[in-house]
């Protein structure tokens, strides 16, 4: 056998996943244990104060032994694809490489194993790298001022829009409350207008996909609190004419917020707070390359301009002479939207990742991740349904259209797309276009990957067009598990396991 | 699909029988359809006054949710409880086992209801 | 840059590829006027990995940590012991570096991990169900409120006074752009007069919140308190700040809590200066469907075979949007699987130990109090107040104890504890109280230096 007998071309893209092991729950487990941890401290009995409140029956916590307990994880890993394992494709998602000394300088033991309350003057160090970050971020997305404290990107829309709202109120304007928001936006944003006493209206996209300048003059009045916009938006393309919304929103009494999650077709291009936005969450787990982690933790800084500086929450970071502090009283704030200074490690790898490109290198990454979802885009735009015309920005929309005339749908291709070794596209987002697949490759991958990327939706469209389709709608077959039943977890939720 | 002959329908896809003054409401088989598989119905409290086109149920498929209207004004005083349980009815017969609310009908005149037929000619434009 | 794979010449060639002349031209969306030149930003120069970690070495050796000191340190975030085990499996790629698990068959991992840390929290709790969390444990209270507010149908909050004053805060907040009454319940010095709480229900209330062992330390009966909700048809809500408690005590659940949330931080997850740390969210089966945030749940694939979910999405604001339980969408995903670590490789034996030990060193620093210093009467788990004589009394004594590589308490105006939360007045008796609290991590000769610096410092 010659190398070249071995250079099959099915090494270009498929799911593999070596040994599957079937792994239990650990309640299946459950044997009585060994021995219990060896654990340090005070060893003594119950307080005869506390003992009438001593716990009757046990929790029921199965308690396995170290080499069991690392089994058990490591066996479930195996079962997860991440950006580690594959591409990752999803869009408004922002799934990049997360560098792995940021985990590294995260742990050490000076910024990991600190109080959020133990004196200032022996925390210098923390507040340092949160103060440097916070800084950092306004000068990237183009404002003065920085909170850190908001948790996740929907936290600080939340905690944009009490700003907002407190900046509105102060000028004696208590009867604004409606917030626009266009069709295309994030979810979130009716819902963080909604808990912070505020209605949604819905602008109509325009044909192109962007905010429609004369849906929006039809809405703006006197009730107009603010208008919440993404840019790039969710169809991937630039509002070209952000500044021209900008000033028409602030004409009619209103303020802009800036739903920043989709920052990294910006980053060292151009800043949302040149362009007339008055605040802007960023999603540190997106742009700044802090792990998902399987759903969080994230952190949603959200920057401002001197307008809205004055509603900050509290407590601040600030700096004073060589100094940092902790600022707790601000008449003017809206006051604390959380019970600590924010996700103080999320931060400190967001700082080291900034810190790894410096002013030099960061508007690569939006320069890369561009031309990344430009070239997908180029690939797959005959073969594959394009909703709106033009350059997109770091992640590109495409439809489901030509396939459906063969019986196959969004969901097929994105199933399909897991035998073939990747992560699925964001899937029926957004909601202005039927059958959404919007594919964001974002700048940490390599040409190789998106190529075989392409080659594997091509493939996927090609078995359309020969009406081979029976494969499509059985995938995934590779994985650990096939496509799960949804409607029975939803109608008899089972969501512990039985005692 | 089906379309019952028995029951007056509204555009938001209700229906509702009367049976003198006392009237049942449901959604249709058009619209168990459009939603898919029902995994929940929040049902009303028995006792509480409805007014005609007053959102008074929610119905709850895997990944959609729809609020049901009242077709006539009214106070409920029955809720189909075994929906709690099996949600599923809605889809599998709509017009019969799949009934969400009883009302006693009181004060205004029904929304605009439609005649099978005309919720037919409806459903086709 | 190394975390960019792309060489000029495949730069070069993609940009042909798609048929334009430069990168430029892919931003020729963007108004000329915001385009940046390059090297404009006043941020720091491009450090080499190297560089990276002797920044961050250097940054880390101006604080002083828990490793090599003695933390008397709590309210609302301890310093328990992290077995190595728990950041070895979230430091895996497959577990670190995934997204929120939407694409079930390629997720299970993170899925069944996520439905047995659900299990094993509502088992700790007492409760019937649990979410897979929210951010930590203020905003996990404030949204309590909020589901209160939802099953009751009413909109009155009534919030005990000796609720760690974060927690009421932040509940505030939220709750003050929307209808309805808030009301904070003074409960007296150190809040343990339950019956002004008791008194402040009435039948307009959605809910009734208290922090059990409250923000103090106290540990008390609920059962008067469930009575009153009962008659009201309130929902009782209880918060807590240091979960282990709860192998040592009786749980919310039993106490006869409807909603029970707090901190999980103490499950294998460091202090990190504040955070991420762990919100948990429990309460009772028939409430579930107003529950916020994430859960997980038990289903089948198309062979049969068992498998998980993410479910209930239609709480969530990608569908309800306005009308979503919650805006929450990112959460701490990666912290129920350290929670779900750490709680396996305790088991009941080890997670009763920590409560124990964490308890007993607190009995054992109070029982031995010179008499100048007071701590709280009643029933205690790890956490507790002590008083001096006058401020500078407490000064000298936090001082010298840190000379001596203790931190030993938290001064309590820190938490911006109103004067009526003490229940004393006047200048004189401002500012000398700490927070005192302590958990397996103190050792009795930490405890004997403790009270010999207090001997020596006052």
């Amino acid at each position: 056998m010659s190398v070249s007998d071995m250079n099959d071309t099915a090494f270009k893209y498929s799911a593999t996943n070596g040994i599957q092991h079937e792994e239990a729950l650990l309640f299946e487990h459950a044997h009585d244990a060994a021995e219990s941890i060896h654990l340090p401290g005070v060893k003594g009995d119950m307080p005869n104060a506390l003992a009438v409140f001593a716990r009757q029956n046990p929790a029921g916590i199965p308690g396995l032994s170290e080499p069991e307990t690392v089994r058990h994880f490591v066996r479930l890993s195996q079962w997860n694809h991440g950006i580690e394992t594959g591409f990752y494709p999803l869009g408004s998602c922002t799934m990049k490489y997360n560098p792995r000394v940021n985990e590294q300088v995260a742990r050490l033991p000076g910024l990991a194993h600190i109080h959020p309350d133990q004196p200032e003057e022996t925390v210098q160090g923390a507040l340092e790298l949160l103060y440097e970050v916070q800084q950092w971020l306004g000068e990237v997305s183009g404002f003065p001022h920085v909170t850190l404290q908001p948790a996740a990107g929907a936290h600080g829309e939340l905690t944009g829009l009490m700003m907002i709202r407190a900046c509105l109120d102060a000028r004696g304007e208590t009867e604004r409350r409606t917030v626009l928001v266009p069709d295309s936006a994030h979810g979130t944003n009716p819902a963080s207008a909604a808990l912070c006493g505020m209605h949604t209206v819905e602008l109509k996209s325009g044909p192109d996909g962007r905010i429609d300048l004369d849906v929006l003059k039809a809405h703006l009045n006197d009730g107009t609190a603010a208008l919440m916009m993404t840019n790039p938006n969710t169809a991937g393309a630039f509002e070209s004419d952000v500044k021209e919304i900008c000033q028409l929103v602030h004409d009619a009494g209103g303020l802009v917020y800036g739903d920043g999650a989709n920052l990294n077709a910006l980053v060292g291009v151009a800043r949302p707070g040149d362009m007339g936005i008055d605040c802007l969450h960023i999603n540190v787990h997106k742009t700044f390359a802090t792990p998902h982690g399987g759903g969080g933790p994230g952190a949603g800084p959200v920057a401002v301009n001197e307008t809205l500086a004055p509603y900050m929450p509290v407590p601040r970071i600030v700096k004073d002479a060589d100094a940092y502090a902790l600022q707790g009283n601000v008449g003017t704030s809206v006051g604390s939207v959380l019970g600590s200074i924010g996700q103080s490690g999320v931060y400190m790898r967001a700082n080291a990742y900034i810190s790894a490109f410096g002013r030099e290198h960061l508007h690569k990454i939006a320069q890369d991740a561009v031309l990344n979802a430009n070239y997908i885009l180029h690939r797959l735009k005959d073969a594959y349904h394009v909703p709106f015309d033009g350059v997109c920005k770091h992640e590109c929309l495409l439809t489901d259209e030509i396939q459906n005339r063969h019986g196959v749908k969004t969901l097929d291709i994105a199933k399909q797309l897991i035998d073939l070794g990747f992560h699925p596209m964001t899937v029926y987002f957004p909601l202005i276009v039927h059958g959404a697949m919007l594919i964001e490759p974002t700048e940490t991958e390599s040409r190789e990957t998106l190529d075989n990327f392409c080659d594997a939706m091509l493939e996927i469209a090609a078995q359309c067009e020969a009406g081979d389709t029976d494969a499509l709608h059985e995938a995934p077959v590779k994985p650990f598990r096939r496509r799960l039943d949804e409607t029975q977890a939803a109608r008899k939720p089972v969501l512990v396991w039985p005692a | 699909m089906t379309i019952s002959a028995n029951v007056k329908y509204t555009k938001d896809h209700e229906w509702v029988r009367m049976d003198g003054d006392i009237a049942t409401f449901g959604i249709t088989d058009h619209a168990q359809e459009a939603l898919g598989d029902i995994v929940f119905v929040e049902l009303p409290e028995v006792g509480r006054e409805v007014e005609a086109g007053e959102a008074y149920a929610v119905v709850e498929s895997v990944k959609a949710v729809s609020d049901v209207y009242a077709p006539v004004a009214g106070e409920v005083i029955e809720v189909n409880e075994e929906l709690e349980g099996e949600p599923e009815k809605v889809n599998t017969d709509a017009f019969g086992a799949g009934w969400i609310a009883k009302v006693k009908v009181i004060g205004d005149g029904p929304v605009e209801l439609m005649t099978d037929d005309e919720y037919n000619t409806f459903l086709e434009e | 840059m190394r975390f960019l794979p792309h060489t000029d010449t495949d730069r070069s060639a993609m940009l042909e590829s798609i048929g334009v002349s430069g990168i430029a031209d892919l931003f020729s969306d963007i108004p000329d006027v915001f385009h940046l030149e390059r090297g404009q930003l006043d941020i720091a120069e491009a450090l080499s990995e190297a560089g990276i970690v002797r920044k961050f070495t250097k940054a880390s050796e101006k604080n002083r940590n828990a490793t090599n000191t003695r933390y008397f340190l709590g309210g609302g975030t301890y310093h328990h012991f992290v077995p190595a085990v728990v950041d070895y499996v979230i430091s895996r790629g497959e577990f670190l570096t995934a997204y929120t698990p939407y694409q079930p068959e390629i997720a299970q991992g993170t899925l069944q991990a996520l439905f047995e840390f659900q299990t094993m929290i509502a088992r700790l709790t007492g409760m019937d169900v649990s979410n897979a969390s929210m951010y930590e444990a203020a905003t996990a209270t404030a949204e309590a409120a909020l589901m209160a507010r939802r099953v009751s149908r009413k909109k009155r909050v009534v919030m005990a006074g000796s609720v760690n004053p974060r927690y009421r805060s932040v509940t505030a907040n939220y709750l003050s752009r929307l209808d309805g009454e808030y009301e904070e319940v003074d409960m007296g010095c150190f809040g343990t007069d339950l019956d002004k709480v008791i008194a402040a229900i009435d039948a307009q209330t959605a809910c009734v919140i208290v922090q059990y062992p409250d923000f103090y330390g106290s540990v008390y009966d609920l059962a008067p308190l469930r009575e009153a909700c009962d008659a009201n048809q309130c929902l009782m809500v209880v918060a807590f700040s240091d979960v282990s408690a709860f192998a040592l005590i009786e749980s919310p659940g039993a106490m006869g809590a409807d909603i029970a949330v707090g901190s999980g931080q103490s499950l294998g997850i460091p202090m990190a200066f504040g955070g991420p740390h762990l919100g948990l969210f429990t309460c009772k089966q028939k409430y579930l469907r107003q529950m916020p945030g994430r859960v997980c749940g038990l289903t089948k694939d198309a062979d049969g075979k068992r498998g998980f979910v993410l479910t209930l999405s239609t709480r969530e604001q990608h569908i309800r949007r306005e009308k979503a339980t919650s805006n929450i969408c990112t959460n701490q995903g990666l912290m129920c699987t350290a929670a779900a670590t750490y709680m396996t490789l305790m088991g009941d034996a080890g997670l009763s130990t920590v409560a124990r030990h964490s308890a007993a060193a607190l009995q054992l620093l109070v029982s031995q109090l010179p008499d100048h210093v007071t701590a709280l009467e009643g029933a205690h788990y790890n956490e507790t107040v002590l008083s001096f004589v006058d401020h500078q009394a407490r000064q000298r004594f936090m001082a010298a104890a840190q000379a001596d590589d203790i931190f030993a308490g938290i001064p309590l105006e820190r938490f911006d504890v109103g004067q009526a939360d003490l229940g004393e007045a006047g200048p004189s008796a401002e500012n000398r109280h700490l927070l005192v609290a302590t958990t397996e991590m103190i050792e009795e000769a930490d405890i004997h230096d403790y009270l010999r610096v207090l001997e020596v410092s006052l």
